[in-house]
């Protein structure tokens, strides 16, 4: 039945049989046939991009520019990929990324959590002037502070990507809104007060109780910081200078600036690179669409 | 244990102060003190008072620039925002088969790093060999557009981008509120005889108003310091048709070495966003704790 009901409305008349207003399940089949036709565009536009990438990895240099284009490859190879890996420091960009952003997640995770809760559950003088001002930081363009946080590391000897890609951002705003919103709707605060009757420590309740209980939320939390580490470039752009400790993107940069029309050898590496976030997306989708959404709803 | 207990919060938030003081508070003042300066990068920032920000009053890139960066900022707001919002509301279609496929894929492209993207569409978009270009010769017999070199192309191009990478991210949040929204308001809407439209500007807009504020204002400040799109696609060009703020300060301070000259375009921009940016926050109440 709720196949057939389908309306490009927002679903009004939908919960209940309302006798008066049927025209619009007349008008249902070519509404339908409207909102598939424009939600299968859509798909195409946002997938054929990346479909048509992946295949082209596959295909001799010569190919991946024919026209009409193919989606399978045909003759296939695995050549690009050899290439790739065998003759660029690939494996090496590739392990600086990955570990720098799952260091990152993973103390960002848990400090945003921390500072979350505080804020969710705890009255405290000078709560509501704390978190504006950390609420406020979400509209400081980084800009300003490229330059000066630049220098600052430079100078104090720290432009190392094992710091400077990590620490400064381990603390995001958004990461402490979300969790202080996923907080207050998903922590009652009996649990709370079990646990202090327990003889718990307040960081005790945290560790012991809360944490648990978060770990959908810190799903969300820790995909959104590790596709904001893995993917950034403009930081890492300033501050590395030396190829051997090139991020990814950077690796790819370079591939793409100093090989002219080398596609054959970037192709495989925009999709190498993909694959640790489309994997960690599909994985989690569930709790970063819901925990994504669950922050602002509310807000 | 009550002194412990009240101690608790603030030793829980002392983390991300100490690093929002060190990465973000004392960079802006150094910012504020490398603004008064001229400084090549290398001994000490020689101090010439206020040159640099008349002379940011006078350069015409930099007026560039900001006119770029707002048309990049109105895109988001008017083109992608809204398209966000009419994606959600058609997959907040009752009964919608399939759901969760296209939500994911139109999420996808935000999950890609911003060099794949640059990449794909330098790709497609090339003169001669570019996939759309090909695509449109075959179908009408003209595919010569210029899509990254030509000046209003070039914007054009851009805009599509953004439009490409962040409506799915933004349609999240609009289907979230959609779902929301009490069914009841609806058919009582509808009893009174609101049609489609009369709804959807009589319930669906004010039940969605939070969520609105917080995507506007996020994508205000996300379009305000756009930099990797058009520095990776584009360069800034061609000439500097699609040259941001963000990538006049970069410009300045790690290709000309005018690292005060950087810093004072820096802080007007981030007077601009966080002046414009609180002023929406307060009009629009978002992220009040309850």
């Amino acid at each position: 039945m709720s196949a057939t009901r389908t309306t490009t409305a927002p679903g009004p008349a939908a919960t209940r049989p309302t006798p008066p207003h049927r025209p619009r399940r007349r008008r249902s089949l070519p509404a339908r046939i409207a909102l598939y036709g424009t939600l299968g565009l859509l798909l195409l536009v946002f997938a054929a991009p990346l479909l048509w990438a992946l295949s082209g990895s596959f295909k001799p240099r010569g190919d991946i520019f024919d026209y009409p284009p193919t989606l399978v490859p045909d003759p296939a190879t695995t050549e690009n990929y050899r290439n790739l890996l065998g003759g660029q420091p690939f494996w090496n960009w590739f392990a600086i990324s990955v570990v720098t952003a799952l260091t990152a997640t993973t103390i960002a995770v848990f400090v945003c959590a921390l500072a979350g809760f505080a804020f969710a559950k705890y009255r405290f003088a000078g709560k509501k002037v704390l978190f504006n001002v950390m609420f406020s930081s979400l509209s400081v363009p980084f800009a300003v502070i490229l330059v000066p946080l630049f220098i600052l590391v430079v100078k104090s000897g720290l432009a190392n990507p094992w710091f400077a890609l990590i620490v400064p951002w381990v603390a995001p705003a958004f990461g402490i809104f979300m969790m202080q919103q996923y907080i207050i709707q998903s922590i009652p605060d009996e649990i709370l007060e079990a646990a202090r009757l327990d003889g718990n420590s307040e960081f005790g309740i945290f560790r012991r109780v809360v944490l648990p209980l978060l770990r959908p939320s810190l799903g969300a939390l820790g995909v959104w910081q590790f596709l904001q580490s893995y993917n950034s470039f403009l930081w890492p752009l300033v501050l590395i200078s030396d190829t051997d400790q090139y991020t990814l993107p950077l690796g790819l940069n370079i591939l793409f600036r100093a090989e002219s029309r080398a596609f054959d050898l970037v192709l495989p590496g925009a999709v190498l690179a993909s694959v640790p976030t489309i994997a960690v997306f599909l994985l989690l989708r569930k709790q970063l669409l819901e925990g994504l959404s669950a922050g602002a709803v509310k807000g | 244990m009550t002194s412990r207990r009240n101690l608790a919060p603030y030793a829980f938030i002392a983390p991300f102060y100490v690093l929002y003081g060190l990465f973000m508070v004392v960079p802006i003042g150094v910012a504020c003190y490398l603004s008064l300066t001229e400084w090549v990068g290398l001994g000490t920032p020689t101090f010439i008072g206020f040159d640099n920000f008349t002379d940011l009053a006078r350069d015409t890139s930099f007026h560039k620039a900001l006119g770029n960066s707002l048309i990049f900022i109105l895109v988001s707001l008017f083109l992608v925002v809204p398209c966000a919002l009419l994606i959600a509301q058609l997959l907040n279609t009752r009964g919608l088969r399939a759901r969760d496929l296209f939500r994911v894929t139109f999420f996808l492209p935000m999950v890609l790093s911003p060099i794949v993207i640059a990449l794909l569409y330098s790709l497609l978009l090339d003169r001669e060999y570019g996939l759309v270009n090909s695509v449109l010769r075959a179908l009408f017999g003209f595919g010569g557009a210029d899509w990254l070199g030509d000046p209003t192309l070039a914007k054009v191009s851009i805009g599509f981008v953004l439009l490409w990478r962040w409506t799915g991210y933004l349609t999240i949040f609009f289907l979230a509120a959609l779902q929301a929204v009490p069914r009841e308001l609806y058919e009582s809407a509808e009893l009174d005889g609101a049609g489609t439209v009369r709804q959807f500007t009589t319930v669906t807009l004010p039940s969605i108003r939070p969520v609105t504020a917080f995507v506007v204002v996020t994508s205000f400040i996300g379009a305000a310091q756009l930099f990797d799109e058009p520095y990776l696609i584009t360069g800034g060009g061609p000439g500097e048709e699609t040259l941001t703020v963000a990538q006049f300060v970069y410009r300045a301070a790690f290709e000309r070495q005018q690292f005060g000259y950087a810093a004072a375009a820096g802080l007007v921009l981030f007077v601009i966003v966080f002046g414009l940016s609180q002023l929406l926050n307060r009009l629009l109440r978002i992220g009040r704790t309850a």
